[in-house]
């Protein structure tokens, strides 16, 4: 049994963070009050509130410990007036991963959670640096690891970023014009005179729109640099009984999976890694479903074979797509079918909206296209005994490959699927994740 | 009952079960149908209308209900409409809850609430020496 440990202060930071609503609550006085006499005695609540709140944060901090008893189960315990044991066992963790972000680097805490198998929520706990790869170690050790340096994620990082780029510049382009076209013309002058709202729309509709367009192209850009930033010189490894992977430029990510309780496979294929024969390749155990990928593949090498021997990847023959139900096309075809309204309209009503609405119609039309390949290729398919998938969402055609022997499946039709014989094929795996095939024919799922 | 005449046997809903079933969804709104009515007597008539066409689908559903236990699985069928089929495999079952209200007794049946990592199947209403035979060969360690 080791020595009882205490938690990093970050963990009372993350209790502090939960409170957030608490302190805004008395600033809804001033909505009513509407004056400074009322903001300052909001405020000053505000203050005490957040002292209070402080200190019991720093009280839970210091009665709380978490220690490895001398089977190596792990047992934490908060002790604040009440008494909060929890037990986890040592041969009972799914996976786990290690977070580091920037802030967490400078004053050395990790955040590890811990995923039980077969439970749905996770164990979040905040140490040291040290301590978490200590702890890291004890549940889920490293044995005689096979490492490798895949070189795709950059690669495939770079590919998107360059593209967002690229649109975002010429959504900038597109703002710019579209700003300075914004002294009053003959338009706006006959606007106006129809009435204030119009020549309002007619001002400012289309150069706001443009804007947003830019901001949203800027906001995915960023996120796509973060997701870049954290595969970036990433190392993955295999041993006998777990997976894992670890990397990050500045903000550091690990994360380990016991290869007992992996759910499933999932090779994500994209107009993008179509280019480049690189496909991310994520898998989750328990009820960890990470948002990155465990490592990138080069299509055709034997990386994939070699990380997970036992994968099956769906087969290239199409599915039977006789009476298949249009119900793939609705989620953007009717977007489209609006956007393509506006657009008609505004080049009669308001030419300068024409330009900015073709993009959100390119975008639903594109969506519509990924649609039709969801609908001529999603199925089911029985491999080597290993049940496959394959189900387009958005732009990405994920292939799965269920890894875990106890998979629940749900079979719901509507009235006109019984008539044309198909069904909606839901996939249930241990830790609640789930994964849903549309409008599969019934003689597919001989399985069931 | 043993294992094998479960795997013979398909399970269903029977009649007295079913009236059970329909006169718990049927309380709710018997409870609820005067405060209705105190509104006005038209959103009254209207709203015991479509209480009495739920209930309805209910009895639907429950006539429809079978369940099946293989070597290998539990699969329940149940819907006319918008029939839904659900396996769980047995090697997964995690825990078993058995039901008996009084109703349910006197009618002879029980509520079977089967627990797995992946989600819970409701048998409702299943006849009682059944429920009972499959709670323990769900929950017995698989050879």
């Amino acid at each position: 049994m080791t020595a009882e440990k205490r938690f990093h202060p970050f963990a009372a930071l993350h209790i502090l963070r939960k409170t957030i609503l608490v302190y805004l609550l008395p600033l809804v006085q001033v909505l009513f009050g509407r004056n400074w006499e009322a903001l300052r005695a909001a405020l000053l609540q505000a203050l005490a509130l957040f002292a209070l709140l402080s200190l019991i944060s720093w009280a839970v901090l210091h009665a709380s410990r978490w220690q490895l008893d001398a089977k190596g189960d792990l047992l934490v315990r908060w002790r604040l007036g009440l008494r909060l044991d929890r037990t986890l066992r040592v041969g009972a963790v799914a996976a786990l991963t290690i977070d580091r972000p920037l802030l967490h680097r400078f004053a050395g805490a990790s955040r590890i959670k811990l995923y039980p198998a077969g439970q749905n929520r996770p164990m979040t706990l905040y140490l040291t640096r040290q301590d978490a790869a200590w702890l890291a170690d004890r549940l889920l050790p490293v044995e005689q690891p096979s490492f490798h340096k895949p070189r795709g994620g950059e690669k495939l990082a770079l590919a998107v970023l360059g593209a967002n780029g690229l649109s975002t510049l010429a959504l900038l382009a597109l703002a710019v014009r579209q700003s300075r076209s914004y002294a009053p013309d003959a338009q706006t002058l006959a606007f106006a005179h129809l009435s204030q709202l119009a020549a309002f729309a007619a001002r400012w509709l289309p150069m706001s729109t443009a804007w947003l367009l830019v901001l949203g192209c800027a906001l995915a850009g960023a996120s796509f640099a973060r997701s870049g930033s954290q595969v970036a010189h990433y190392i993955v490894w295999g041993t006998d009984t777990q997976l894992g992977s670890r990397g990050g430029l500045l903000r550091q990510y690990e994360m380990r999976l016991c290869r007992r309780e992996l759910n499933y496979a999932d090779v994500r294929r994209s107009p993008i890694t179509w280019a480049l024969h690189y496909c991310p390749v994520f898998v989750t155990a328990g009820s960890c479903k990470p948002e990155l990928p465990l490592f990138v593949w080069r299509e055709g090498t034997d990386l994939l074979q070699e990380l997970l021997p036992d994968i099956a990847l769906p087969p290239d023959a199409a599915p039977d797509i006789c009476r298949r139900s249009l119900a793939f096309f609705l989620p953007s075809g009717i977007p489209l079918g609006l956007c393509l309204l506006l657009t008609a309209v505004s080049r009669y009503t308001l030419p300068a909206l024409t330009v900015p609405l073709l993009i959100p119609t390119g975008v639903f039309a594109a969506l519509c296209a990924a649609a039709g390949v969801g609908y001529r290729r999603e199925g089911v398919w029985l491999r080597n005994g290993q049940l496959t998938l394959r189900r387009q969402h958005r732009f990405h055609l994920h292939c799965v490959c269920a890894l875990h022997p106890d998979l629940c499946l749900t079979a719901a039709q509507s009235p006109w699927a019984v008539a044309a014989q198909r069904t909606n094929l839901t996939l249930s795996f241990p830790g609640r994740l789930r994964f849903k095939v549309r409008s599969v024919a019934w003689s597919e799922l001989k399985f069931m | 009952m043993t294992e094998y005449e479960l795997l013979r046997t398909a399970l269903i809903i029977p009649p007295r079960a079913r009236a059970v079933l329909c006169f718990w969804a049927a309380l709710p709104g018997a409870v609820c149908a005067p405060f209705v009515f105190w509104q006005s007597l038209h959103a009254g008539i209207l709203f015991c209308l479509l209480w009495a066409g739920a209930v309805f689908a209910l009895r639907v559903r429950a006539c429809s209900f079978t369940a099946a236990l293989s070597p290998r699985n539990l699969t329940v069928h149940a819907g006319v409409a918008f029939p839904v089929t659900r396996q769980i495999p047995r090697r997964a079952v995690t825990g078993v809850h058995l039901l008996r209200t009084p109703l349910l007794w006197l009618a002879g049946a029980s509520v079977l609430v089967v627990h797995c990592p992946g989600g819970q199947l409701l048998l409702p209403g299943v006849p009682a020496v059944q429920a009972d035979a499959l709670a323990a060969i769900l929950t017995e360690e698989p050879s």
